[in-house]
């Protein structure tokens, strides 16, 4: 056993830069797993203090019922209610307040912040214990008249703003102009995670959020020796068929963990897209780790026979490279939990930077991410290490006498065919199960046939290998291509699998850029063929939306024939989340060409359902469905089909949707030109009566396609550029591919200088290798990344994607940067072949 | 035949050198070869002075480590000497750069070593042609044909060396080693690891190379029968050159050796 650890170890040593860069590749991978951790783990804890401490003095919470932590858009109450709350045994203190969007406007007219963290407004509380906010001696005071307001320290530094200074704001209801009069914080914080928010005076906030005379929450303090549980049993009692029984009283500790999840929900994104990178890392990686142990197994064929040899057995030769799998991947591991502290450190760094500020304190490390990080390493090195352990096993001792043989049987290429075409089908099954299923597990599925797809895309890749090289090396002249083109074809397995770890980044990308050019693709077309309006009308902070109020300025002008809003929520439709759209059924039909089977203007309290839904779905018109709305659960008529859009698949009434989903945000409002009005003045008319709410962007169609193609394009090279990182795994690995090959070729390399190779053919021929492989690896990304982007596009058309789009010129880009980039990874190995001493090379035979 | 051993302008070794005279294909004057340093230091070549005569086959024999392949390399510019010169032509190895000296082994040398002579990724004919494929230049058909038919390989062509036996690859090699016309040849030790009857193929091949195609041939070997195929044998001893023989036979060969003392 000593003699297997001792050449475990010296494996290690005489490889010991190739397996630093296999272990890179574990690293970034265990990297963003640690980091992804660490970093949810710390806004956790962060927010937990903060919201702790802010809500320390709330001992209870009365709300409307259903409503969730308090959303803006939430339901109100009569504040008639506070008296009640007053009066009943065991409440110290009480304070009634509201909440609301409210945008501060910069002195140019431009709204401040919203993209992103939300604009938030409230009522400023008097009573201490149940204030949120909190100005610190030196920041101004409290509102106390209809024209005063607070704003947050961290908005007024950053805005340059101050106490005495005069401010815009918007809100539902119009902008008005205020003087600031104190600068507060939240709790211990500045600011809450980036959040711009506004105190109001109590009568003007409920003036400005349209709830006159009503609140959105009532704060409680319990009396000395009142639990809070005690204060919640005694309000709900005595609240109890109050506000038509639609009141809800909870405690503090409860109020607090909503609000909690509210927030770290919100963050979640950053979580998941770690945790997704963090996959693929280490999915490209394991391929990378798998190929170096394949190699540097072949190069130590006659020391593993001669183990054999001398007596050790199959298990443990195998154990061996398990090993030195293991060692490596509890370095590079635990380097990968370092690295992922430092990542989350960043994370937050830039989140700080572009103002989505987290609370200070120092970064939270679980045992738990330490554990789950260093296994996942683990577990993934040893599993790649696998197959070349197994490989090992199967040397012979007989090889210790003789050069490493490649054995290719038929056998085993007809077993390699059944298991890629079996892996290949199963993936592709999957996907398509995954793509067409329309609940939960879509995703999962999806991913887990993507890997299937791929597995037995790099499994089937040997057998296309040579030719592919073939092929691609058709326009190569000269000595150095054809020996590119057999060095290529020479390890089928080893090209296949180092191209097949490029071929996954390539593969996203391709998905990625195949996707969104479906998605402006269809856009565009929707716009220009089936929204007749001219002018499209939206907000940036799209959770908020455009004002009612803004539409009815709108509706008064006389440029305008039609002001058509589109609201967008989700409700729950015979069991299934979807996402409905309210439209307003008179002046829909003048702004939207929607191929309905009946006018929509009759749609009354009725379901307007996509042709394909009703399919699936087996529904006529005719058929009562039950939809739940938030709370509600309503029999439902389904009144007509439609072919589908970018609506979505379900259409009601806006007055449906305001009365039953809730003040849903109007994410759209179209409008249509009076006859004759000119496209310039019509939009300059509408920007005019929009003055009050300068969140509004007043766009043409043709400027809201740009301006959507952007956002579309700004998406892919966010996720190009992630995918990125993908890709240089994959260097690595060509890269070290080469290097490993390059010192087994040492005598061919010698010799052919020898016979009057110079450096430089030398170096090209290194260079084509590389090329081949890479060009090869992005062939095979891009085939499948558009196999799996036309299911994706294919699945999604009902929801709006009509149009697959084929962005070929791109696709050539990638493949073009896929041969430039193995040009890059050939550099190092390249040069180090044209270096090698030809002594060496002739003189160790 | 003529058996003049050339030690040209010896006692300038360390100077300019001479060009050497008209009908030497390769000269070494004064070469020193030094491995290591102090205590470890071992001079594989001290001052040797040896010329190579166009259309001649050499042979240099010696004990093992007596600095036969450090000569060998140092002639064909496979490595550089610490002190001295060589001459391939009147062209001094030394003043050329790497670029100018990969040309001229391209083009004006030839190599057979001792094993692990092809690329096994190429068939016997791509091997053959490797030299002038690296050129760029077009085979001679008829060239090829002869220098094919000459080695005996035509049926075999189109194998790869892992489908060859060793007396067919080293054959191939030395198809190689002829077929871009070389000015001089140099083999090490080309049929050491074959059996009796392929080396007597081979080296029979050689000799007619020097007789029929006018080649200068230069061999190190430690077999008295394959130095008897030689015009000439230059013996080696501790980096220097101790003796030599002209027309030599396998007995005349091992009678000197014998002389000398220690097995070679
Ligand atoms: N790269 C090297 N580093 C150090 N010493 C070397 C090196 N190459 C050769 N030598 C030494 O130089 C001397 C001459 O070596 P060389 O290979 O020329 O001998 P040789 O006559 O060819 O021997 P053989 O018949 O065994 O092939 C030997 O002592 C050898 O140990
Ligand atoms: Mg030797």
């Amino acid at each position: 056993m000593r003699a297997m650890v001792a050449t475990a170890l010296k494996g290690l040593r005489a490889n010991s830069l190739r397996f630093a860069l296999t272990a890179a590749s574990v690293v970034l991978g265990v990297a963003f797993v640690a980091g992804s951790f660490v970093f949810t783990d710390t806004i956790n804890a962060r927010f937990e203090t903060l919201f702790t401490d802010v809500y320390a003095g709330v001992d209870a919470t009365v709300r409307p019922d259903g409503q969730g932590a308090g959303g803006p858009n939430g339901d109100s109450f009569d504040e008639a209610v506070l008296d009640e709350v007053l009066a009943v045994d065991g409440v110290e203190a009480a304070a009634g307040g509201v909440g609301g969007f409210a945008q501060l406007i910069a002195a140019d007219g431009s709204p401040i912040g919203g993209q992103g963290p939300p604009t938030l407004g409230f009522s400023w509380t008097d009573e201490a214990g149940l204030n949120l906010l909190r100005i610190d001696g030196g920041n101004g005071r409290a509102p106390v008249a209809a024209d005063e307001v607070a704003i947050d320290v961290a908005t007024a530094e950053s805005q340059d703003l101050g106490v005495g200074d005069t401010v815009t704001i918007q809100t539902v209801n119009g902008s008005g102009e205020y003087t600031i009069v104190g600068l507060a914080g939240f709790g211990t914080e500045d600011n809450l995670a980036g959040a711009t928010l506004t105190a109001f005076e109590l009568t003007e906030a409920q003036r400005v959020f349209d709830l006159e005379g009503r609140y959105t929450t009532i704060d409680v303090i319990a009396a000395d020796g009142v639990s809070a549980e005690a204060l919640v049993d005694g309000l709900s009692a005595s609240l109890d068929g109050d506000a038509g029984g639609s009141l809800e009283v909870v405690t503090g500790e409860q109020q607090t963990q909503e609000e909690l999840d509210d927030i770290t929900t919100g963050l979640g994104f950053m979580t998941n897209a770690l945790l997704a990178f963090a996959g693929i890392a280490l999915f490209v990686g394991a391929f990378v780790i798998q190929n170096t142990f394949r190699i540097t197994v072949a190069q130590r064929t006659r020391e593993l026979a001669l183990l054999r040899a001398l007596g050790a057995g199959r298990g443990q030769v195998t154990g061996v490279v398990l090993l030195e799998a293991l060692i490596i991947g509890v370095l590079a591991s635990a380097v990968g939990v370092g690295a992922g502290i430092g990542l989350a450190e960043g994370v937050k760094a830039v989140m700080d930077a572009v103002g989505i500020g987290l609370p200070d304190g120092p970064l939270t490390i679980e045992p738990r991410t330490v554990v789950v990080a260093m296994a996942v390493g683990l577990v993934v090195t040893v599993f790649s290490a696998l197959l070349p352990a197994r490989r090992a096993a199967l040397v012979a001792p007989i090889q210790a006498m003789g050069e490493p043989v490649a054995r290719t049987t038929r056998r085993s290429l007809r077993t390699r065919t059944v298991v890629g075409f079996s892996l290949s089908g199963a993936g592709a099954a999957g996907l398509a199960a995954g793509l067409a299923a329309s609940n939960g597990t879509t995703l999962l599925m999806v991913g887990i046939g993507a890997v299937g797809l791929f597995l037995g895309a790099s499994t089937l890749a040997p057998l296309f290998a040579a030719p592919v090289a073939r092929v691609l090396s058709v326009p190569l002249r000269g000595i150095s291509g054809t020996l590119a083109r057999e060095n290529t074809i020479r390890q089928p397995r080893r090209t296949a699998s180092t191209a097949s770890a490029l071929m996954i980044g390539v593969a996203l990308v391709a998905l990625v850029s195949i996707v969104a050019s479906s998605i402006k693709a269809s856009v565009t077309d929707t716009l220009e063929q089936d929204v007749a309006a001219e002018l499209v009308l939206s907000t940036s902070a799209s959770l908020e939306g455009v004002s009612p109020v803004a539409v009815d300025e709108l509706r008064s002008i006389d440029e305008l024939s039609a002001v058509s809003p589109i609201l967008t929520g989700t409700a729950t439709v015979a069991g299934e989340d979807v996402n409905v759209a309210g439209v307003d059924p008179a002046t829909i039909a003048q702004v939207y060409n929607i191929d309905a089977t009946i006018d929509l203007a009759a749609i009354g309290d009725g379901l307007v359902v996509a042709e394909g839904v009703a399919e699936a779905r087996g529904w006529e018109v005719g058929d009562m469905v039950a939809v739940d709305y938030g709370p509600e659960r309503v029999s439902t008529e389904v009144v007509g089909t439609y072919d589908g859009s970018v609506l979505g698949n379900y259409l009601i009434s806006a007055d449906t949707f305001t009365g039953r989903v809730g003040d849903g945000p109007i994410s759209l409002t179209l409008a249509r030109l009076a006859d004759g009005v000119e496209l310039e003045p019509g939009r300059a008319a509408a920007e005019q009566a929009l003055a009050g709410f300068p969140n509004i962007d007043v766009e043409t169609k043709s400027e809201t396609v740009a301006a959507a193609q952007a956002e579309v394009d700004q998406l892919v090279a966010l996720f190009s550029g992630l995918l990125g990182l993908a890709l240089i795994i994959a260097l690595l690995g060509i890269a070290n591919t080469l290097a490993l090959s390059i010192v087994e070729r040492t005598r061919e390399i010698g010799l052919l200088r020898a016979v009057g190779f110079s450096r430089r053919q030398i170096r090209s021929m290194i260079r084509l290798e590389a090329v081949m492989t890479a060009v090869f690896g992005a062939i095979m990304g891009v085939a499948i990344g558009t196999a799996i982007g036309f299911g994706v596009v294919s699945s999604l058309a009902d929801q709006g994607l009509g149009s697959f789009g084929f962005p070929g010129t791109q696709l050539v880009v990638w493949v073009v940067a896929a041969a430039v980039a193995g040009v890059v990874a050939a550099i190092g190995p390249a040069r180090k072949a044209a270096r090698l001493n030809m002594l060496d090379a002739i003189a160790h035979s | 035949m003529s058996t003049i051993t050339a030690p040209l302008a010896t006692e300038e070794a360390n100077g300019i050198s001479a060009p050497p005279a008209h009908d030497m294909a390769a000269v070494m004057i004064g070469g020193v070869k030094i491995y290591g340093m102090g205590e470890t230091e071992v001079r594989a070549l001290d001052g040797v002075d040896a010329g190579f005569r166009q259309g001649h086959f050499t042979a240099i024999m010696g004990p093992s480590g007596s600095g036969k392949s450090t000569l060998l390399h140092a002639m064909a510019g496979l490595d550089t000497l610490d002190r001295g010169s060589v001459f391939i032509g009147d062209v001094e190895l030394g003043t050329l750069n790497d670029r100018k000296l990969t040309t001229l082994r391209r083009d004006k040398l030839g190599f057979i070593f001792q094993a692990f002579n092809l690329v096994p990724t190429l068939s016997a004919r791509e091997n053959i042609l490797l030299p002038l494929s690296i050129a760029g230049r077009r085979p001679e058909f008829d060239w090829f044909d002869h220098v094919v038919a000459t080695v005996g390989l035509g049926d075999r062509l189109d194998h790869r060396p892992s489908e060859l036996s060793g007396g067919q690859q080293q054959r191939v090699a030395a198809a190689r080693a002829l077929v871009s016309r070389p000015e001089i040849i140099f083999a090490d030790e080309p049929s050491g690891n074959l059996d009796s009857t392929s080396g007597a193929e081979l080296l029979d091949f050689m000799r007619r190379a020097v007789n029929e195609m006018g080649r200068t041939i230069v061999m190190v070997t430690h077999d008295p029968v394959a130095a008897g195929y030689a015009d000439r044998v230059v013996f080696l001893a501790d980096g220097v050159v101790v003796d030599e023989l002209s027309d030599p036979t396998p007995d005349s060969v091992l009678d000197r050796m014998k002389v000398l003392g220690g097995p070679s």
